[in-house]
């Protein structure tokens, strides 16, 4: 395995043998297992802004097993979303009344576990559209407090509603605070409770973690995924990646430069794996907005990593700038790879802030 | 805020009986609550930035929107009103605090003139009050998130002016742009040049391009490189780039990053690089006629 | 039509009018290299302002056919580049090294200098163009 790690930090890569350990006890099918693998990966890499250090390890084990558990729901359903390489955790859909019904009355019941005036400030905001800054003035206070107010009011819903519709109760003092610091992305009070140690030892609380980290990211749902095997999807993609920035407000350079890398790398799966898939999401973070691609593929794998993101290595017939080049042209780039099982491309661009 | 689909706002609950009286009450004291208004202000020191003539002819326009408000439950007359407002006294100074402050204002001198007339009814009096609050906070709200969009959008705008004046790219003649810079690159602010030099090369048709430097005191080795990236692209665009006023410092940062200065086009002075770039347009010109 | 490639006179005007594919933008420089050699061409001008993406592939596209029509005895301009998109080449680490103008207009006065040049026996060094 080798891994380089651009931006803020490294360390998914030492993850790879303890996820393999965690998976390989669980799955037999070698396929499935890599899939389970990168996935895993590829998701604590997205939730790393929001976890703690300590909890990364813990948050990467428990994402694992509840794909394992996953993949195994799956196989007795259907296998009709065959074409995806891996299928991701999927919201409980309306599928009937009775599911619609269950969950608005966990939504009642979520609400009314907030304290009064956060559940009002949240009604207002969401549903009424009023804005912080009406709100900061009926409560004498900023806007910027009560920005912070009602994300820690959000998390709590997204928490209580979890656990109304599942109508449990947690089974350990410790599993609401610790529930809550995740749904928040607090990475100090995460550290303050040792979440990362009870994501392990809480069954309940490994099932719920890492389903709060996942649908915090604004519009995860919304993800574009394009499947990449021949050319003409090198163009789709490109093409979708521009629509997609342009989307998340990116200027004309901006919208060139990510569509410029997203060719690159759509690229690289046709020439190198013949099969894959770019996915492209809107990000937020502490207020900035950007674009993230992530593309997968289960190709032959980058045997020297290190030597494929140094200028002037050939990857293929080409001139060698693949992976350098997208470096450049993004804000935030990482590559996993492994010979054999594949490679999976983390990028992201943010949006400059007026300032 | 959903201010372009605000809801109607309902004045005198189901029975509508209290709006017309509220409304020909407000109309009918219309000059001595605004009056008071506008002492009250003053007393307040809110709005100092304006004389006491621009603040009564605002004051009343405010009052008479504030008013129609509730007589027509459509605040849409009245956001319109205060972007205009916004727009015509953030360049004076005025803060957000003292239009939220003043609006508040107006409810409260408004409320107590209810209060006032309606004290021997008391539950008239809770009924109109009832009524008038939740319309007289929606209106509060209204203004003061109109006039911090409008802000926000002043800001911005101020920033994006600034950003443009730090770059400027000149035609000093035709086909030939000089682009001098002043003061520290740092990352965006290179690229932002680069954006602007780029499509000002296809605006103006330019063939060459003097990137003065002269006021540039030193630039790390990711601006360097961005620099060469500007005369590349430049290049890509059909127009040649020269390079004046480099120091020695900036030429050793160049060379540190593996530049061939050889291959770049560079003068001594900004004057003599207007030289070489005239004789290059002025040798074209020749050549072509020549040919 | 992805793509038209026009004969005047001595020249070749070749435009991409559309996003092209990695095969269609080989199949583009075959038939711009076959035609240079069935018209006996002396220049090219490959006109790409419609192209918003020129990744490695695509720079490494032109800078093959520029290098072929050579070895045929033709002068390759390339003309149009978009300003966004000259950026994201550079960005990008090409080193598209060909002869570039801003339109074809340009791309035609260019093509003019440097195949006269080359009928007098005189060197086209030195000509706005085609220096660095
Ligand atoms: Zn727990």
């Amino acid at each position: 395995m080798s891994v380089h790690a651009a931006g803020h930090s490294s360390g998914i890569a030492e993850l790879d043998p303890l996820i393999r350990r965690v998976v390989g006890g669980r799955l037999r099918d070698q396929s499935a297992l890599d899939d389970v693998v990168q996935e895993t990966l590829a998701r604590t890499m997205a939730a790393r802004i929001r976890l703690d250090d300590g909890a990364l390890a813990p948050y990467a084990i428990v994402t694992a097993r509840n794909l394992v558990s996953g993949l195994w729901r799956r196989e007795e359903r259907s296998q009709r979303h065959l074409h995806r390489l891996v299928d991701r955790w999927e919201p409980p859909g309306p599928d009937d009344d009775v599911v619609l019904r269950e969950q608005a009355e966990a939504v009642a019941v979520a609400l009314a576990e907030l304290p009064p005036r956060e559940r009002l400030g949240l009604v207002a905001h969401e549903l009424e559209g009023r804005e912080t800054a009406s709100l900061a003035e009926e409560w004498g206070s900023t806007p910027g407090a009560v920005a912070a107010q009602l994300k820690r009011a959000r998390a709590k819903l997204r928490v209580e509603y979890l656990l109304a519709l599942g109508r449990i109760d947690p089974p350990t003092p410790l599993c609401r605070p610790v529930l809550m610091a995740l749904s928040g992305g607090e990475r100090r009070r995460q550290r303050e409770l040792e979440a990362g140690q009870h994501l392990l030892e809480c069954d309940f609380c490994s099932d719920m973690g890492p389903t709060l980290l996942q649908s915090r990211e604004k519009g995860a749902e919304d993800d574009v995924q394009v499947p990449v095997e021949c050319d003409a999807d090198v163009v789709a993609a490109r093409q979708r990646a521009r629509e997609v920035a342009a989307e998340v407000g990116f200027s004309g350079t901006d919208l060139t430069l990510i569509s410029t890398a997203v060719s690159e790398i759509a690229r690289n799966i046709v020439q190198f794996a013949r099969r894959g898939e770019v996915v492209l999401t809107r990000v937020e973070d502490d207020g900035r907005s950007g674009v993230r691609v992530v593309a997968r593929d289960a190709g032959p794998g980058i045997a020297d990593l290190d030597r494929a993101e140094q200028d002037g290595f050939s990857t293929y017939g080409g001139m060698g700038l693949g992976l350098p080049g997208c470096r450049r042209l993004m804000d935030e780039f990482e590559v996993t790879s492994k010979v054999d099982k594949g490679t999976t491309v983390v990028m992201t661009k943010w949006r400059q802030q007026p300032n | 805020m959903a201010t372009t689909a605000e809801p109607g706002i309902e004045v005198g609950g189901t029975d509508g009986r209290l709006l017309p009286e509220l409304v020909s009450h407000l109309r009918q004291h219309r000059t001595a609550l605004r009056e008071e208004w506008a002492t009250r202000i003053t007393a307040a020191h809110l709005l100092s930035a304006m004389t006491p003539h621009e603040i009564s002819t605002e004051t009343t326009s405010v009052y008479d929107n504030y008013v129609e408000v509730l007589e027509t439950g459509s605040v849409e007359a009245l956001q319109q009103y205060a972007r205009d407002l916004s727009e015509r006294i953030i360049p004076r100074g005025v803060e957000t605090h003292e239009v939220v402050e003043i609006v508040l204002l107006l409810r409260d001198v408004l409320a107590r003139s209810l209060f006032e007339k309606y004290h021997d009814d008391f539950s008239l009096l809770n009924e109109v009050l009832d009524a008038y609050e939740p319309a007289a906070n929606r209106i509060a709200n209204t203004v003061a998130v109109s006039f911090v969009d409008e802000r926000e959008r002043v800001i911005r705008q101020q920033q994006e002016a600034i950003r443009e004046l730090s770059t400027p790219v000149l035609q000093v003649r035709e086909r030939l742009l000089i682009l001098p810079i002043i003061g520290v690159l740092d990352r965006q602010r290179t690229k932002q040049l680069t954006e602007q030099l780029l499509s000002g090369i296809r605006t103006h048709r330019a063939k060459v391009v003097v990137i003065d430097v002269t006021g540039v005191p030193a630039i790390d080795e990711s601006v360097a490189n961005h620099l060469v990236q500007t005369v590349d692209a430049s290049r890509l665009m059909g127009a040649s780039v020269i390079i004046t006023g480099l120091s020695s410092e900036i030429a050793q940062t160049l060379v540190t990053i593996g530049v061939d200065l050889n291959k770049m086009n560079t003068i001594g002075d900004l004057q003599g690089g207007i030289e070489e770039a005239e004789r290059f347009l002025g040798f074209h010109v020749t050549r072509s006629d020549g040919s | 039509m992805l793509v038209s490639i026009l004969r005047q006179g001595d020249f070749l005007i070749a435009s991409i009018h559309t996003a092209l594919d990695d095969t269609e933008m080989e199949r583009f420089r075959q038939d711009v290299v076959t035609r240079i050699g069935q018209f006996r061409s002396r220049g090219v001008i490959i006109d790409v302002a419609a192209l918003d993406v020129i990744d490695s592939f695509g720079s490494r596209c032109l800078a093959d056919l520029a290098h072929m029509a050579r070895f045929r005895g033709a002068q390759t301009v390339i003309v149009g580049i978009q300003p966004d998109v000259a950026f994201a080449i550079v960005q990008l680490g090409m080193d598209l090294d060909v002869h570039t103008t801003l339109d074809l207009e340009e791309g035609l006065a260019l093509l003019e200098r440097l195949t006269a040049g080359s009928r007098t026996g005189h060197s086209a060094i030195g000509v706005l163009g085609d220096d660095r």
